[in-house]
């Protein structure tokens, strides 16, 4: 049953403007736009911001709304109906630790980004969560943002392979990705029954690795889907097939692949490409042949309205203490962070039987 | 020369087509006649007239999407049409048709007419896109750009007429920035029997959330909140709500005045229109990109907000024949996308939702809100019919001349007596979806 949510807490360890501590912050100050109207979010708010961290914006807000500042975890959590975590760096488990501890029973947590940076600290906290009762859900904008075109893997549907194409640093790209291909997979027949392996690949291993592991008609079709082709596109403005004309090897910048073997048989691959796109865009092929692309829009800066969509997530898990996804989702996307950190270091596939999540 | 009639074209066509082998794409009295099916797929060949080709100008979006592809549909998209000669008025420094032409091996002609013709003395192509957006042209008393869409049409309905014979046509943004005018382009059109599309990208690209409105859903009111200039955006913002308005029950049946304010003015009359307030909020609340006061990423914006930051607004209502009303609220520096709310009658049910435009160079690399524009395209020069009725151009090109002469009127009503516009809208979605 719903409940009113008299008191909020957010912990941070960042609230510098235009991170997502800020910008989730700013959703329940402000209210944010849902479903075709401004939504207001009612309770207090009381903010724990790490002490090493810049406070300039918490201190603007503070005199904006009638905001609380506490100087501890316990004081901000105490009496909470929902915690907002958000940790400095994407897979930091003390902070969400540290909450879990202290939240009270009756409250729900919320954490930005990746729960843990592997597996047994994951389970760790989703344990002490269950423990205290307390439900508990991770994640980025990525598992929620829209999609163009607006379509989902059919529930139930019988999935051969996917494939998403994501930039940036590791691990953040790699945590955008899983948070992007996962709750795809995971309507798939049979929902998602965990990992078996992992291998990747590097540089031009990347482009060498084949079909098998790189699926090309996948790729054309994630690229298709991209309104951000990098070369000559962004010189010129011109339209232009970055994989039929081959330009896509010479384009990347230290490309990576992560190979997934899921246990039952699906593979997908994350491939992280500086300088070919610049938008994030899946492709996932269904049994009878057919393909799912779509890009993950990310709305333009600095509004960034995908937090728009995740705050819209996370009030309703508030106000329902139903997890929006099952932490297992979670736990799964922590142990395959650590298992890439793992398969960067070796050579050939690693096997993965602690991820049979 | 003088005017044809659609019999005197049809009789023109005959004698042609009797006296010529050469007309095998068509058959004479049969302009609009869809492609034999049962033959091998021919290619259409067509001709691309524009203004000038350089990075971001729209006929380098069009010119590019026919020459290299783009993406739809998961898959890069070559179009099953075969540009085979150019026109082009303009040639800046920063000029990319020449380029184009040499790797493609697509010629540039020295005049429409030999564009069309390709040289020869009768019409040559099976399809013509006339781009006439962007450029170095004079301005009007009014301040309106004077882009030759007219006198390009009129040189392609010269060749049609000279060659009994006239192929689709598909006009880039309004028709242009006089009444007879527009109203005479989609006359050639009826009168020579040929498919004729135009308009802008705003009612054809992904609408997030993903919404049609069925047929006949009882509309009272649309509004449209953008961003953008007077005779340029403006336009595009009247696309986007009439794609819906045209859809209430009867269809549109033309306007019958219009008025253009500026600033504090607009907030004014929302005072006293508290209906088309709402929409305006409920349009605001589909915007990405409404700006944070300093200090914050975004806002939540209310009456009071748009109140304090009235200065830039340009705001259009129009009043239909039938008592419908479309208003169009410009919010330069405000936001910078296009958003839409209707109202539903008997009901307090708005639909609502953003026309997205991945929009170059800050956001995207691509501007591929052309990608569903140049598709549609496709479809009229293959089907030899146009997905959506022109009328919807030919009445935003009204309005917003009507608009722009009550701004330039000092922002008093104008009366459209002559813009009795009436039409009914495509049952099909043509939006991108997929």
């Amino acid at each position: 049953m719903d409940r009113p949510l008299k008191k909020i807490a957010f912990v941070l360890e960042d609230c510098s403007l235009g991170s997502p501590g800020q910008q989730l912050l700013d959703r329940v100050l402000i209210g944010y736009p849902r479903d075709g109207e401004f939504h207001r979010c009612e309770g207090e708010v009381h903010v724990y911001l790490a002490p090493q961290a810049a406070d300039a914006e918490l201190r603007r807000r503070l005199a904006d709304f009638p905001l609380h500042r506490e100087s501890t975890i316990e004081q901000a959590v105490t009496g909470a109906d929902g915690i907002v975590v958000v940790p400095g760096h994407v897979h930091s488990a003390a902070l969400a630790k540290s909450c879990l501890a202290a939240a009270p029973g009756g409250s729900a947590v919320f954490v930005y980004g990746a729960i843990a940076g592997d597996l047994s600290d994951a389970q760790n906290l989703v344990s002490l969560a269950e423990s205290r009762k307390v439900p508990f859900a991770a994640g980025t904008s990525l598992a929620v943002t829209w999609r163009l075109p607006d379509v989902d893997v059919p529930a139930g549907a019988p999935v051969k392979r996917a494939l998403i194409v994501v930039q940036g640093e590791s691990p953040l790209a790699e945590l955008h990705a899983l948070d992007g291909l996962l709750p795809l997979l995971e309507r798939r027949k049979n929902g998602e029954r965990g990992v078996r392996s992992v291998r990747s690949f590097t540089g031009d291993a990347t482009w060498a690795a084949g079909d098998e592991w790189v699926p090309r008609r996948l790729l054309a079709a994630a690229l298709s889907r991209s309104d951000s082709p990098q070369g000559d596109p962004v010189r010129d403005g011109r339209t232009q097939d970055l994989l039929g004309l081959g330009l896509v090897p010479g384009l990347a910048r230290s490309p990576r692949a992560w190979v997934i073997d899921h246990t039952d048989d699906v593979r997908s691959t994350i491939l992280v490409l500086d300088g070919v796109i610049a938008d994030f865009n899946f492709a996932v092929e269904l049994a009878n042949g057919s393909i799912v692309s779509a890009q993950l829009y990310r709305p333009p800066a600095p509004q960034r309205h995908e937090f728009s969509r995740l705050a819209a997530v996370i009030e309703r898990f508030f106000v329902s203490r139903k997890s929006p996804w099952l932490p297992r989702r979670s736990v799964l996307t922590s142990g395959l962070l650590g298992a890439f950190a793992r398969a960067g270091r070796e050579t050939g596939s690693i096997r993965t039987p602690e991820l049979a999540v | 020369m003088k005017r044809q009639t659609r019999r005197e074209f049809m009789a023109t066509a005959a004698q042609v087509a009797a006296a010529s082998a050469a007309a095998t794409a068509l058959l004479p009295g049969c302009a609009t006649q869809a492609p034999d099916t049962s033959k091998p797929l021919v290619r259409p060949k067509v001709a691309l007239v524009a203004t000038v080709v350089r990075k971001l100008s729209h006929a380098q979006h069009f010119l590019d999407r026919l020459l290299e592809g783009y993406g739809w549909h998961g898959e890069h998209h070559h179009p099953p049409m075969e540009l085979v000669s150019m026109y082009v008025d303009q040639f800046p420094e920063t000029d990319l048709a020449r380029e184009r032409s040499k790797r493609h091996s697509v010629p540039i002609y020295p005049t429409i007419a030999e564009a069309l013709t390709r040289g020869g003395s009768k019409l040559a192509v099976d399809g013509i896109l006339i781009i006439a957006e962007h450029g170095e042209y004079p301005k009007n008393e009014m301040g309106q750009t004077l882009y030759p869409r007219y006198p390009f049409f009129k040189q392609c309905v010269s060749v049609f007429e000279g060659s009994g014979r006239a192929v689709p046509v598909f006009n880039d943004k309004h028709l242009s920035t006089d009444w007879n005018h527009c109203v005479e382009m989609v006359a050639d059109s009826k009168r020579l029997g040929f498919p004729f599309l135009a308009g802008s990208s705003l009612p054809v690209t992904w609408r997030i959330p993903s919404i049609e409105l069925p047929l006949d859903t009882p509309l009272e009111e649309s509004v449209c909140v953008c961003y953008g200039g007077v005779d340029s955006y403006d336009f595009h913002g009247l696309e986007t709500a009439q794609c819906m308005s045209e859809r209430r029950p009867g269809g549109e049946v033309g306007i019958k005045s219009v008025l253009a304010l500026k600033g504090s003015r607009v907030c004014d009359l929302l005072d006293e229109r508290p209906a088309t307030r709402r929409l305006v909020f409920a349009a605001m609340a589909r915007s990405h990109t409404c700006v944070g006061s300093s200090g914050y990423t975004y806002s939540a914006p209310d009456m009071a907000w748009l109140r304090q930051h009235s200065a830039p607004l340009v705001g259009y209502f129009i009043k239909h024949r039938d008592g419908f009303k479309t208003a169009m609220i410009m919010m330069n520096g405000l936001l910078s996308d296009f958003t839409y709310a209707g109202s539903v009658r008997g009901s307090d049910r708005i639909v609502s939702c953003q026309m997205y435009l991945p929009m170059p160079p800050t956001n995207t690399s691509l501007a591929d809100f052309f990608n569903p524009l140049m598709n549609n395209i496709e479809r009229m020069m293959l089907d030899h019919k146009a997905p959506y009725p022109v009328e919807r151009t030919l009445l935003t090109s009204g309005m917003t001349l009507a608009c722009v002469t009550s701004l330039h009127r000092g922002q008093t009503a104008v009366q459209t007596p002559e813009m009795n516009v009436a039409y009914r809208a495509a049952n099909e979605p043509a939006y991108w979806r997929t």
